[in-house]
């Protein structure tokens, strides 16, 4: 029998399916240079300093989680590194991405400690990302400070009504939790512009100055454990302290937190809350208000508030345990696909088109790779 | 026209010419429905399945030049080491033996097929 042979050279990396799909990729890094950014340093004392010997984001000193990684620090360049809307372009061909929601990658600021210079270099790079994406039409996640309020409100008042901008962008880290009161002036803010707010993890995981952190020694235990336990923590410090009840218009999105602990989150929230509430009552914003309980049982904000990237998925390969995870996940209410591009835990969307749990149930597709994605950004 | 050689009393496609594929990279082809990529190291060309089995990226795009990469520290997405005798995933650089299949880590294995080299054409034997 006579065989056949046929060279594949098609760019695509992903099922054909996938580009009959609109995919919106939640969470794709822009990284510019160094000298790209510092023409967009307005004060030039900030300047002076930013072009020492030590750039813009110093190398912390203590030996990087990367290090697992054959190319070291080099796992977050592993696909590349785009740096105008062309590059971008070429990389989510390869992926079947529609429309990546692109963000300017300073994820190192969080750790660094001089505010005025996290400051500079946040506006540089937004202002980076406003001329070279927002202005182009690009969908953008521009960044605002947590270590500063008044400078996180600051910049919504520059950029907050730019078309184009559809989401803010900030981390969360080993530090206060985004459910202190202190937050509430961005959260006004936020829900006013009608912006969610994605929390991306932050390099300030990566070894810490604590006793739990600096035992933490492998690129398993740092980033597929500590940033997941960090974003649930966030998570239900947020519900429980009543933030949603005072900003019910609120969307927050924990991008690199993991997904599959929703479930634990779920049902341990409102089997303690039901069990035990009557503390809720004085915390802060309860006790200024005068309310006794939350409106809704915890898990309820979860579901509505409360969003996941999907990257990396590590989806059961088995469907009939994937439709459960995704089920009690909520995650047609709850996930939302990101691809991390271009770092090393990169996730094309095979799941999509190659798990049954998907091929059985299109809605639940559909929902994760971009109807989610489309409820809660500003398009 | 698919071309056949039969290689003491084996049937061998070819799939390539030598010159087809650069050191360092690879290629893909469709042999009867299976996908193999041929990879050439340094002039010793191996074939294996073209599909990492943690993923389903396309093994063929190990080595492929990243967007910008003079600035980063590395050239390639993945690659070929000829020293090992391995292949990294372009994706999330699972190193795969290019003569036994394995992944060391996992101890996860992806299909190999035998090569030959002759008279400048690249045989595979699916």
């Amino acid at each position: 029998m006579e065989s056949s042979i046929r060279r594949l050279d098609s760019n695509a990396e992903v099922p054909e399916e996938a580009y009959d799909v609109e995919v919106i990729d939640m969470d794709f890094h822009v990284n510019p240079l160094e000298e790209e950014l510092r023409p967009y340093i307005e004060d030039e004392r900030a300047l002076d300093r930013l072009t020492t010997e030590f750039g813009m984001w110093p190398i912390p000193d203590k030996w990087d989680a990367a290090f697992a990684i054959s190319e070291g620090n080099e796992g977050l360049f592993t696909q590349g590194r785009a740096e105008t809307i062309e590059d971008v372009e070429e990389a989510c061909e390869k992926f079947a991405i529609d429309t990546p929601i692109v963000n300017c990658a300073l994820n190192m600021l969080p750790q660094q400690h001089h505010p005025v210079l996290k400051n500079a270099v946040l506006e540089a790079g937004n202002s980076y990302m406003l001329d070279h994406f927002v202005d182009e039409g690009v969908p953008t996640a521009l960044s605002i400070s947590k270590w500063d309020v008044d400078h996180a409100l600051k910049e919504l008042d520059r950029w907050g009504n730019e078309d184009n901008v559809v989401a803010a962008y900030s981390w969360f880290d080993p530090r206060e939790p985004w459910g202190v009161e202190a937050f509430d002036p961005v959260f006004e803010k936020l829900e006013s512009l009608g912006l969610p707010l994605l929390l991306h993890g932050s390099l300030a995981f990566w070894p810490q100055h604590s006793y739990v952190g600096d035992e933490m020694l492998t690129w398993t235990e740092v980033l597929g454990f500590d940033w997941p336990i960090h974003g649930m923590v966030n998570t239900v410090n947020m519900i429980m302290r009543g933030v949603f009840d005072r900003y019910p218009d609120l969307n927050v999105v924990f991008q690199e937190a993991g997904h599959w602990w929703l479930p634990f989150a779920r049902y341990r929230m409102d089997e303690f809350y039901e069990m035990h509430p009557e503390d809720i009552q004085i915390t802060p914003r309860k006790f200024a208000d005068g309310e006794h309980y939350l409106e809704r049982p915890p898990s309820e904000y979860l579901r509505d508030n409360i969003y996941v990237c999907t990257q990396p998925f590590a989806l059961p390969r088995r469907a009939g345990e994937a439709r459960s995870m995704l089920d009690l996940s909520m995650a047609s209410d709850t996930f939302l696909y990101s691809s991390d591009w271009p770092h090393q835990t990169l996730d094309p969307p095979t799941w999509f088109f190659r798990n049954r749990a998907f091929s059985d149930n299109e809605p639940l597709r559909d929902a994760i790779l971009h109807e989610n994605a489309e409820e809660i950004l500003r398009f | 026209m698919t071309e056949h050689t039969t290689i003491d009393g084996d049937e061998y496609t070819k799939v390539a010419e030598t010159d087809d594929i650069d050191a360092g990279r690879g290629i893909a082809v469709d042999v009867d429905g299976i996908e193999v990529a041929v990879f050439n190291a340094d002039g010793e060309f191996y074939a294996i399945s073209n599909r990492c089995s943690h993923q389903n990226a396309p093994m063929c795009k190990a080595g492929e030049k990243k967007i910008n990469a003079e600035h980063t520290w590395t050239e390639s997405r993945g690659g070929v080491n000829a020293d090992e005798c391995t292949v990294s995933c372009p994706w999330h650089l699972w190193e795969w033996d290019l003569q036994t299949g394995e992944n060391e880590a996992s101890g996860q294995r992806i299909a190999t097929f035998d090569v030959a080299v002759r008279d400048g054409d690249v045989l595979v034997r699916v």
